[in-house]
């Protein structure tokens, strides 16, 4: 055991638990007045479910012992034999400390979905759904990637942070719920503005404070890797914020505070699964391509013609994947000995495995938050009715309201 | 190579994450301040500087600051794009860390100080000119004065001016910009003549708070160890910003009859500004007296703003700017060996010649950073105008420079 480890896991578990109330903030602050509450409640209350499922079965079937690669078994259920001294998964914190912060992860990736479905889902649809999709989507493809004996893990599939396990996995389902939910009333009609953009640059801010936890911390020790993760961390975010600032000013005509947080969100989604593994010159590239792509990306959505609220899909999904490749192009040895080189290093098989990684993820987390969606839909159902939607959820399914000024 | 320690890293990753924050912090702090209309605007100058000030320093600032040093002014160009600076220690700075990580902890200073600047020309410069103003800035003013007073080989470093956590490096240099650029910009429409009050006061709070939270890394980060002068600076730096926003409420209390949510959250702001030169080189005693000092003559300066007639929109030059004068300075009086045998003893444990050094120190700190902001901001006007024409800044910047509105509640 190592004080000066577990004491920087004990803070960036704190700064990743930190990142679901700033998504919140985030999030809340992009929709109309009368939708921030239960856009807001949706993250928040991943911070309940999802505690509870991981100390119940979540953690044994994301990090237990393997069966056959695809999910972990049941011994660990209620957390059985995971104590405070040094765990499988780490040698110099306690076993409890990276449960927690593992656990930090399956709480945000459920709720970073909301953003799709965001201002029409009620309620207890969005219950049923997070913790069906925690169970049969994100338990399984943390396993694969970061569990002992996970298929993707051993094929040699870099993720250092959860690029696919996280931001592909989340996209991916928000790409579903947005098709199946349908467009919010008005689409194509009337603007929806957001209400309050000061609340979204704060919760910005959170998120990027946070992901130096996500990032550096997923060295699991305050070390070499943990500065390389934090630095490019930093580098590529100050770099997508700058290029989507840029793109839209040429194209739109002005840079708005909008696409600066949404900028460094992009860059932030596409750096974590190349974190600990390239440096600063890929970094910079990566974080450049990133703000561009993810600003290309929500351009074309109106063109596609679905209602991705608050753009999961273009900034997680493809900033996700553009990061999973990236790995796979700039990975280098000389920065991380334990990771791999990439093409651009001589090893296009790295790229080949990045692919077949994301690719995998893609298809699984399609199919079966389809499956769920279906399933929750002919059970609860899964959008509110007309009249609730117009009069806003905050009210309809809440009984609160978001502000009285 | 040096040995890395694994709980100084963890400190200063944390620490590092936590200046970052400031930055943000600082928007919505500022961002509280202004009128509505503006509201964005003044939170886009914070926070586009972490992505232009990040970009420029990896690639020059770092080595521009703390590279091999060319005649004490200035750090060479040898670690262009960071060549040479990896994972493993510097034998130079912070030896127990690696050298990546002291390079972005320091880039989190580099970010926020030319974003402090941003207080004194809000509500009215256009965007584009300020982009390339605050990137001009960094190189001919940060870069240089980091250099002097941090960099090894730095000209004032080696003379013994002591700089704990960036009195002059950060707040004294943006304060003096600030004047300068309040003094070139010219006063607001309707300055003096109509009050502008702040739109949204919690917000403002909130950026307090933040910022408070986030100088604990800031000040006791640049211990660069965890060992006990972090913590002499974590005390200093919390007993500081609670004794001046006491004595700045007390202020308001006895001179305007009631002490103002406002004036707790610039006390406290002045406070922490103040102890941050001196922060880990002096008792817990002196920080609150720091601390009590700085919330009254803060306070007295902002209040004089009006009659001396420039528009200091957010008042950076009388907190930031004062703030560092005056922390640099009874540094020079409270400095203590006793406390910090890494430091120097100051007027009251007998030495007045240091008290003399930090003086020189602020004088040249003080000149360089005005005369050099003064004359690229009148180049920056002159190319390009700093200025929004009169009816785009009664329509705000949030719709003029940015397309958006802030609210639609």
């Amino acid at each position: 055991m190592n004080t000066g480890d577990t004491s920087f896991m004990l803070v960036a578990t704190a700064l990743v638990m930190f990142m679901t109330p700033g998504l919140a903030l985030f999030y809340g602050g992009l929709v109309r007045n009368k939708n921030v509450l239960s856009t807001i409640m949706h993250s928040i209350c991943c911070l309940g479910l999802i505690s509870f499922i991981w100390l119940a079965y979540g953690y044994s079937l994301a990090f237990g012992p393997d069966l056959g690669g695809f999910i972990g078994n049941l011994d660990w259920i209620g957390l059985k034999g995971v104590g405070l001294d040094p765990g499988p998964y780490s040698d110099t914190i306690p076993d409890l400390l990276f449960c927690a912060f593992q656990l930090m992860f399956a709480i945000i990736t459920p709720a970073l979905i909301s953003g799709a479905y965001a201002e029409r889902m009620k309620f207890t649809a969005f219950l049923l759904f997070t913790v069906l999709w925690s169970t049969f989507v994100y338990m399984p493809v943390c396993h694969w990637v970061w569990g002992q004996g996970g298929w993707l893990g051993k094929l040699g599939a870099l993720d250092f942070a959860g690029g696919t396990v996280i931001h592909i996995n989340s996209a991916c389902a928000a790409l579903v719920a947005a098709l199946m939910l349908g467009k919010r009333k008005g689409w194509g009609q009337e603007a929806f503005h957001p209400h309050n953009l000061p609340m979204t640059v704060l919760g910005a801010g959170i998120l990027w404070f946070g992901w130096f936890g996500f990032n550096a911390g997923s060295a699991l020790s305050a070390g070499k890797i943990a500065t390389l993760a934090f630095f490019t961390t930093q580098i590529a975010t100050g770099c997508a914020l700058m290029s989507w600032v840029v793109a839209e000013w040429i194209i739109q005509g002005k840079p708005t505070t909008l696409g600066a947080a949404s900028g460094a969100v992009a860059g932030l989604v596409a750096i974590t699964p190349a974190a600990g593994f390239v440096g600063p010159v890929s970094a910079t590239i990566i974080g450049l391509v990133a703000g561009a792509l993810c600003y290309s990306a929500i351009l074309l959505k109106g063109r596609l013609g679905y209602d991705d609220a608050l753009d999961v899909v273009a900034v997680h999904g493809v900033g996700g994947l553009w990061g999973a490749l990236a790995t796979g192009l700039f990975a280098s040895v000389a920065w991380n000995p334990d990771g791999a080189n990439g093409l651009f290093f001589g090893n296009p098989l790295q790229f080949l495995i990045q692919a077949i990684g994301a690719g995998a993820a893609i298809v699984y987390s399609l199919t079966i938050s389809f499956v769920i969606l279906k399933l929750v839909d002919m059970t609860v159902g899964l959008r509110v009715e007309r009249d609730d939607e117009i009069q806003g959820l905050d009210i309809t399914q809440h009984s609160e309201i978001g502000y009285n000024i | 190579m040096a040995h890395i320690s694994a709980g100084d890293t963890a400190f200063i990753l944390v620490s590092a994450a936590l200046v970052l924050l400031m930055t943000p912090a600082l928007g919505l702090f500022y961002g509280g301040m202004v009128r509505n209309k503006n509201v964005l605007g003044t939170i886009m100058h914070s926070l586009i500087m972490i992505a232009i000030i990040s970009f420029e320093w990896i690639y020059i600032g770092y080595s521009m600051s703390f590279g091999p040093d060319v005649s004490g002014f200035v750090g060479d160009l040898s670690w262009f794009g960071l060549k040479g600076v990896g994972t493993a220690p510097s034998d130079t700075y912070a030896t127990t860390i690696p050298h990546l990580l002291f390079m972005i902890y320091q880039c989190m200073f580099a970010v926020i100080t030319p974003a402090l600047i941003t207080g004194a020309f809000a509500e009215r410069m256009k965007f584009g000119p300020f982009v390339i103003f605050s990137l001009v800035w960094a190189i001919l003013v940060y870069n240089p004065v980091c250099h002097w007073i941090w960099g090894s080989g730095g000209w004032l470093g080696a003379k013994g001016v002591l700089d704990f956590a960036g009195g002059l490096v950060v707040h004294l240099t943006s304060g003096a910009a600030a004047l300068a650029a309040a003094l070139v910009i010219g006063p607001r429409q309707g300055f003096k003549k109509r009050s502008f009050m702040p739109h949204n006061l919690p917000m403002t709070l909130l950026g307090t708070g933040l910022l408070w939270f986030g100088w604990f890394g800031f000040n006791g980060g640049s211990a660069l160890a965890a060992n006990g002068v972090a913590v002499t600076a974590f005390i200093a730096t919390h007993l500081a910003g609670m004794a001046a926003m006491a004595s700045w409420c007390f202020m308001e209390k006895i001179r305007q009859g009631n002490a103002t949510t406002l004036g707790a959250a610039s006390g406290a702001i002045a406070g922490l500004a103040t102890v941050t030169p001196a922060a880990g080189f002096i008792s817990a005693n002196s920080a609150i007296i720091i601390g009590l000092i700085a919330g009254v003559i803060c306070y007295l300066a902002v209040s004089m703003k009006e009659r001396l007639g420039y528009d200091d929109s957010l008042d950076v030059v009388g907190i930031h700017g004062l703030g560092g004068f005056a922390g640099t300075l009874m540094l020079g009086i409270f400095a203590s060996k006793a406390v910090n045998p890494g430091g120097a003893d100051g007027l009251l444990a007998g030495n007045p010649g240091f008290f003399f050094t930090q003086l020189f120190g602020v004088a040249v700190v003080l000149v360089y950073a005005f005369v050099v902001s003064f004359v690229l901001l009148k180049v920056v006007d002159a190319m390009f105008g700093l200025r929004v024409s009169p009816e785009d800044e009664v329509m705000g910047l949030d719709l003029s420079q940015h397309s958006e509105t802030a609210y639609n509640l």
